[in-house]
């Protein structure tokens, strides 16, 4: 496909100031390229390069294939076609003039809007859902029909180019997913789009590469899982996170699990938490936050709390997805079990699989905690399960209510000191 | 609403039509009315005379020499503020800014004075250097006032306008200053000052003509750049606008119109803020109708302010400028008033 925009080592800024250095981008027709990375990075300094409102102070940034440089702004915005984050409309144009006026750069000096202006800019209207709004003063408008308006107003440009600087950060979830639908079809239909994203799930879900701009660089655009991994997140965006993939859509999906900043330092204690199929996510999570030292027992991979427990950097046993807790984990946890102050057996359904994790308690049961107790319909070993649970309970083991903060009472005679 | 291509055109059409038909009527009666009434009848006899080259009966010099040269310079100054207070109410993105409370015509008024007393000898040389002297010192007031209000960054609306207020006191000081200095020429001045259109003749009207043509012709092609800067400077810039150099167009035209006026009237206050503003409320923001709405708006304006500045008090004479002031004060306040409203 043909490159519609490309940054050659641009470095974009205001007078002053360099916010991205070198960035090197080409998006093809046909594309939807997301540019992601924190706060103040730069994304939207990219994108405001392209219209002239940051400045190119060296490299070059070209529309298919033409500097920008050698560019009138009327020229220029007759390819690319820009939604702003925020739109101000503080006069009353009605929103069907507002759309019209997108038309300016096709217009000579003394030229009218034609038909073919007015029934373009009605089938933008209709593709962006605001029609019905056509004769509405813009003033009296919401910020989510506004930016839908904008949108309109740039298709109005006929664009090859649409830049979208978090243009549905405004919108509720069917009109952030109307206008993202279309930004999709547009691109299918040859349209180049560069688009800022602050959520991380919608630019993995709409982009065919993604970008992260961030200390000052733009880095290189790739798939969207080859960049959204734990690692860029922690480095980038100072947050642990568990990257799976979004159950319905298959595309990546990021579940910020804390940030780098709040993992505390002081160490309560060490408690070992026994879970599995998400029952101790949000246990160990509280846990950690909590300044306690934990530690996970045999969990599968693909499971989410092992997920999170890799997001949160725990000592664990990572079985195969689907694998057993066999002897040589059994025996792995039980040497985690004998260190910890304590061990919390989360509300995990017990079968054949991962006896081993309970199995493995036997010697410390006056310090075990059954979250939730231990009751017969968490047994799917055929009674196995329930007969150690008891034999625990009766060499000291405690029960207390499900709820977190009943747990983290029942952990302070264990580990105030 | 409609499913015609183009159901502005007509509209407009129709509104430009009805004030020029308002102006007509509010020049007719600027003419008639005065010290000695004269009916519309003979107004336009009158005038038919004149331009035909025939002989004149007795009458006719109060009506063609006097009457008609001032209503018709009234008409031009009013059509001069309003179309500049247009121009810079978009510029600006508010419709608070006017030439008389950005400093400008102060610094126009510096300008025209400093131009006057170096001329003093040779009136014929006014013709020329006065409006010049006006329309430099309008363009070096608006660039310092914009300058000054945007000194922590980004233009602000508030900063625009007491920069403009503060600039317009100390060029007001600096006007009295040099008239002190060339006192001989110092009644005239003061009077000019004040605003009004006393010395009005025919030579003063093919002067400001071709500056109010001047100034107002690049703005009225660029109605939809005007309209474009009302969604901002980095949105217009999108759409198409080369903004700093639309910018720097849109002001210097501006300073020609208020340099016209000033140089023939002196400072005459609000007649820009108030006739925008008003077609605006009527008429929605467009500019392809709001510009020329607002210069023959203007110029109704300024026609009956005069017209009431010579009746009123007749036989005294009030500057013009004090009923424009007088008008325009309180409505500059309710607009405050009512904007603060709002937010």
């Amino acid at each position: 496909m043909s490159v519609r925009l490309a940054y050659e080592a641009a470095t974009v800024g205001y007078p002053g100031v360099e916010v991205v250095s070198s960035a090197r981008l080409r998006v093809a027709a046909g594309e939807v390229v997301g540019l992601i990375g924190p706060n103040g990075a730069g994304k939207s300094t990219l994108l405001r390069a392209v219209t002239g409102s940051a400045r190119i102070s060296d490299g070059e940034v070209t529309l298919s294939g033409r500097s920008l440089a050698g560019l009138t702004p009327r020229e220029r915005a007759r390819r690319v076609g820009v939604v702003p984050q925020q739109v101000s409309a503080t006069f009353s144009f009605t929103a069907r003039e507002f759309v019209l006026m997108g038309r300016h750069p096709h217009l000579g000096r003394l030229q009218q809007l034609s038909a073919a202006d007015t029934s373009l800019a009605e089938e933008v209207m209709a593709r962006t859902d605001t029609l019905r709004l056509a004769e509405e003063p813009v003033d009296t408008l919401s910020g989510g029909d506004l930016q839908r308006l904008a949108l309109a107003q740039a298709l109005a440009q006929e664009p090859e180019v649409l830049l979208l600087d978090e243009a549905t950060s405004h919108l509720d979830l069917n009109h952030r997913m109307q206008v993202l639908d279309l930004v999709r079809e547009l691109a299918d239909a040859g349209m180049a789009v560069l688009a800022v994203f602050h959520d991380l799930d919608l630019a993995a879900r709409y982009s065919d590469r993604l970008a992260v701009v961030a200390g000052g660089a733009l880095g290189e655009a790739a798939p969207p899982p080859a960049v959204l991994t734990a690692g860029m997140l922690s480095e980038v965006f100072r947050v642990r996170a568990v990257v799976g993939a979004d159950p319905v859509t298959g595309a990546v999906s990021v579940t910020p699990v804390l940030r780098e900043e709040a993992v505390p330092a002081a160490g309560l204690g060490s408690v070992l938490v026994i879970g599995g199929s998400g029952t101790a996510a949000a246990l160990m999570r509280r846990l950690h936050l909590a300044g306690y030292a934990v530690s996970a027992g045999a969990l599968n991979r693909g499971d989410v709390d092992q997920a999170v427990a890799a997001a949160l950097g725990l000592e664990h046993v990572a079985l195969p997805a689907f694998g057993e807790v066999d002897p040589r984990a059994e025996a792995a946890v039980a040497r985690m079990a004998a260190t910890a102050d304590a061990v919390v057996v989360a509300d995990v359904p017990f079968g054949r699989a991962n006896l081993g994790n309970l199995r493995a308690l036997a010697e410390v049961a006056p310090r075990v905690v059954f979250a939730d107790g231990f009751r017969g319909e968490r047994d799917f070993s055929g009674g196995e399960a329930a007969r150690l649970a008891e034999g625990l309970a009766a060499a000291g083991a405690l029960s207390v209510p499900g709820d977190i903060d009943s747990v983290l009472a029942a952990l302070e005679r264990f580990t105030a000191r | 609403m409609t499913a015609a291509p183009h159901p502005g055109r007509t509209r407009r059409t129709v509104v430009l039509a009805a004030l020029l038909a308002l102006l007509a009527v509010a020049m007719l009666a600027g003419v008639g009315l005065g010290a000695v009434p004269v009916g519309p009848a003979d107004i336009v006899r009158a005038i038919g005379r004149a331009l035909a080259g025939e002989a004149r009966v007795p009458g006719d010099a109060v009506i063609v020499d006097i009457r008609l040269p001032r209503v018709v310079l009234a008409a031009l100054v009013g059509a001069c503020l309003a179309s500049a207070g247009v121009l810079y109410q978009a510029l600006f993105r508010n419709p608070l800014a006017d030439p008389y409370i950005l400093g400008m015509s102060a610094g126009a008024g510096l300008g025209a004075v400093i131009a006057l007393t170096l001329t003093a000898s040779a009136t014929a040389l006014r013709f020329g250097v006065v409006p010049a002297g006006a329309f430099l010192g309008a363009v070096l007031t608006i660039v310092f006032v914009v300058r000054l209000a945007s000194l922590r960054g980004a233009l602000d609306v508030t900063s625009l306008l007491l920069a403009g207020v503060a600039i317009s006191y100390v060029l007001s000081a600096m006007t009295s200053f040099v008239m002190v200095f060339f006192r001989e020429s110092m009644t005239s001045v003061v009077f000019w000052m004040m605003g009004g259109l006393t010395a009005a003749s025919w030579p003063y009207v093919w002067m400001v003509t071709p500056m109010l043509l001047a100034g107002i012709a690049v703005p009225l092609l660029s109605t939809r750049e005007l309209n474009l800067m009302l969604l901002g400077e980095d949105r217009a810039a999108e759409l198409g606008v080369d903004v700093e150099r639309f910018k720097r167009v849109i002001l210097a035209a501006g300073a020609v119109l208020v340099a016209a006026a000033v140089a023939v009237s002196g400072l005459i206050g609000f007649v820009g803020l108030m006739t925008p503003h008003m077609v605006r409320l009527a008429l929605g923001p467009d500019h392809r109708v709001l510009l020329p709405a607002s210069a023959l708006g203007g110029a109704v304006v300024m026609v009956l302010a005069d017209l009431v500045a010579r009746t009123v008090l007749a036989p005294v004479e009030i500057p013009v400028g004090i009923v424009t002031a007088l008008v325009g004060g309180p409505f500059f306040v309710w607009l405050l008033v009512r904007r603060n409203g709002h937010r």
